[in-house]
């Protein structure tokens, strides 16, 4: 059946009606949530699907794997499907309830839903040159809403964002066709069969490293990262909260998948590199994050030190470390998101993000304070919550690898993390300054309030039913190193007779 | 054709890092045009040599062909680099009319004044 193409003809199919629609309105708003929730519904429903260990492939246009486009959902694709669309869905209601209709910018919801196109389609594609036309899709409605409501000053801070993608896309030209010499052909499935024919050819490692590049670009890591902690603050709060908690993360999901699925396994040197590169990009963003004295500042430096979390266990590459990846993905974009979000409350209440312009919170909402304490301690790593499991176990792999360093990067960025975010919690919660007024009065701060608890919900879950999700991150795991199963469900896709040439 | 080709396109990726590393907006846009140019130009090369090979239109089943997929690529990466180009000229003009400069220099120099 056609399953795989839904996750991103949804949101496109969308996209245009909502374009089409104009003005915006209740029925158009009611349309797209409509369509956020049934986006999560086929996610999750493909997620059961391939729990057992089965592959959703789809040889596009009838065509077969040799010569056709394929889209292959397996348990990885499909857990990055739901956080995304989830995260999608809860950002978009933030955004209903927090603007009227009357000062809703009519092209941003049709440009979030081609947004949504492209990270759906570069998690389910299974061509490396679809997943640049992906990419694109993805990058394009990206910069477009990252200029649309930003003021006549902050535009200037688009400019690095815009500059540094357009160079990561001409390199991901390049690099597709660097693997199209060395391989003929730009299908996963089939790179991986002819990697392994090559042996340890150096042009594969090559490859590697530039591909390495492009998608260190799209996460943000160092020495790459500079132009995402001031473009990403200029974003309003519920966009804030989709590009924080999803974007980077598709740069991480394609390294996961280059390196696990599609390239050999004997990269020793892109493994060690990507420890040492996300080691230095955990202390170097958390400094960073330290620095800032506003809410939406801070979390954005945040998102790239928790990205070197990641990488570093992907640069681990033992299975347990992977799991920790998949683990550490899941809990980072539902925890990151709601505090984006939750800084919007908070900001709302004040007036204002400016850490020195905040306070009387705690005093006068305390259970906005306690969601966000539950949120904050989760990302810093404080056991029972979420962040402490996939940090555990990182930070027990590294150990056993004796790699001691790296479990000090960790560590010290966990603790200078909790620093940065007793900040925002002293700066805007605790602190109890007379002149600092919280305008309780405007009733929609309820309503936006409400709408992060279901991402607090789900990131307790995550941290309390650690054991589950540990046990569904492992079958992804074992999905996506399993290279031999993966080659055989793609290249079974026959397509038509072939009509012969006249 | 091949050793030509990869001059070119060794000389295109150093013009235009040059021109990219300017300050005024006008070089950049230009240095980025040259940049998409030369990596299509660098991917149509990977199809190998074209001599003594028909354009990828099948009128002799049996006459040898040139690879046509890079061709295929490139093709769908112009329509991208179009685009992209397109959204960046009006990106800056935009900071042209709200800035009122075109040296990324000047834009970025007095940032820390104002929050």
């Amino acid at each position: 059946m056609n399953w795989p193409l839904l996750p991103f003809l949804i949101p496109l199919a969308t996209a245009v009606v909502a374009l089409l629609m104009g003005r915006p309105s209740v029925l158009r708003r009611s349309l797209v949530a409509g369509s956020a929730a049934v986006q999560l519904a086929v996610a999750l429903w493909m997620a059961t699907q391939t729990f057992g260990g089965d592959r959703m492939v789809l040889g596009v246009g009838g065509w077969g794997a040799q010569l056709g486009i394929v889209l292959v959902i397996d348990l990885l694709s499909a857990i990055m499907l739901s956080l995304a669309s989830f995260t999608a869905l809860i950002t978009i209601l933030y955004g209903f309830a927090e603007a009227r209709l009357s000062i809703e910018h009519p092209l941003r919801l049709p440009l979030v839903q081609f947004m949504m196109v492209g990270i759906q389609l570069s998690f389910c594609t299974g061509d490396l040159f679809n997943l640049f036309v992906a990419f694109e899709i993805m990058l394009i409605a990206s910069y477009a809403l990252l200029t649309l409501e930003v003021d006549n000053w902050e535009i200037k801070e688009t400019f690095p964002y815009v500059a540094i993608n357009l160079f990561g896309s001409v390199f991901f030209i390049c690099a597709c066709g660097l693997a199209y010499t060395l391989f003929g052909t730009l299908n996963y499935a089939e790179i991986a069969v002819r990697a392994v024919a090559l042996g340890d050819d150096p042009r594969i490692t090559v490859l590697a490293l530039l591909l390495l590049v492009v998608f260190g670009v799209k996460a943000g890591l160092f020495p790459l990262y500079f132009w995402l902690p001031n473009s990403y603050p200029t974003l309003p709060i519920p966009l804030a909260a989709l590009f924080g908690g999803m974007l980077t993360k598709v740069g991480v999901y394609v390294i996961f998948r280059l390196l696990t699925t599609i390239l050999p396994h004997n990269l020793d040197v892109i493994h060690s590199l990507l420890t040492w590169m996300a080691a230095v990009t955990m202390i170097l963003a958390v400094l960073g994050a330290i620095s800032r004295n506003f809410i939406r500042g801070i979390l954005s430096y945040h998102i790239l030190s928790q990205i070197g979390f990641m990488l570093l266990a992907i640069g681990l590459f033992t299975p347990v470390a992977l799991t920790a990846t998949i683990f550490y993905i899941t809990h980072h974009i539902v925890v990151k998101a709601s505090l984006f979000l939750i800084g919007g409350v908070a900001a709302w209440l004040n007036r204002s993000d400016d850490l020195d312009r905040m306070g009387n919170l705690w005093e006068k909402t305390p259970w906005l304070g306690l969601i966000f304490l539950l949120q904050a301690l989760s990302l810093a790593g404080i056991p029972p919550l979420s962040g402490f499991w996939g940090k555990y176990l990182i930070v027990k792999v590294a150990l056993e690898e004796e790699a001691f360093w790296l479990v000090a990067a960790c560590i010290i960025g966990s603790v200078l993390t909790l620093f940065s975010m007793l900040k925002i919690w002293n700066g805007a919660f605790w602190n109890a300054t007379e002149k600092v007024a919280v305008h309780r009065e405007d009733y929609r701060w309820r309503r936006i309030a409400w709408i992060t608890v279901p991402m607090v919900a789900v990131s307790l879950a995550i941290g309390l039913g650690a054991e589950g999700m540990l046990h569904v991150a492992r079958a992804a795991v074992d999905q996506a190193l399993d290279r031999h199963g993966y080659v055989e469900s793609v290249l079974a896709v026959s397509g038509k007779e072939n009509p012969g040439l006249p | 054709m091949q050793l030509e080709t990869a001059i070119l396109v060794g000389i295109m990726f150093s013009v235009a890092t040059y021109l990219v590393l300017h300050r005024s907006f006008v070089k950049i846009l230009f240095g980025f045009l040259i940049l998409t140019t030369a990596a299509n130009l660098f991917v149509l090369a990977m199809s190998g040599s074209p001599e003594g090979k028909n354009a990828p239109i099948v009128l002799d089943a049996k006459a040898p062909m040139v690879d046509p997929l890079p061709q295929a690529l490139i093709l769908t990466a112009i329509v991208i680099g179009f685009g992209t180009a397109a959204y960046l000229v009006f990106l800056l003009y935009r900071l042209f009319l709200d800035q009122k400069t075109t040296d990324a220099a000047e834009l970025y120099a007095n940032s820390t004044e104002e929050p």
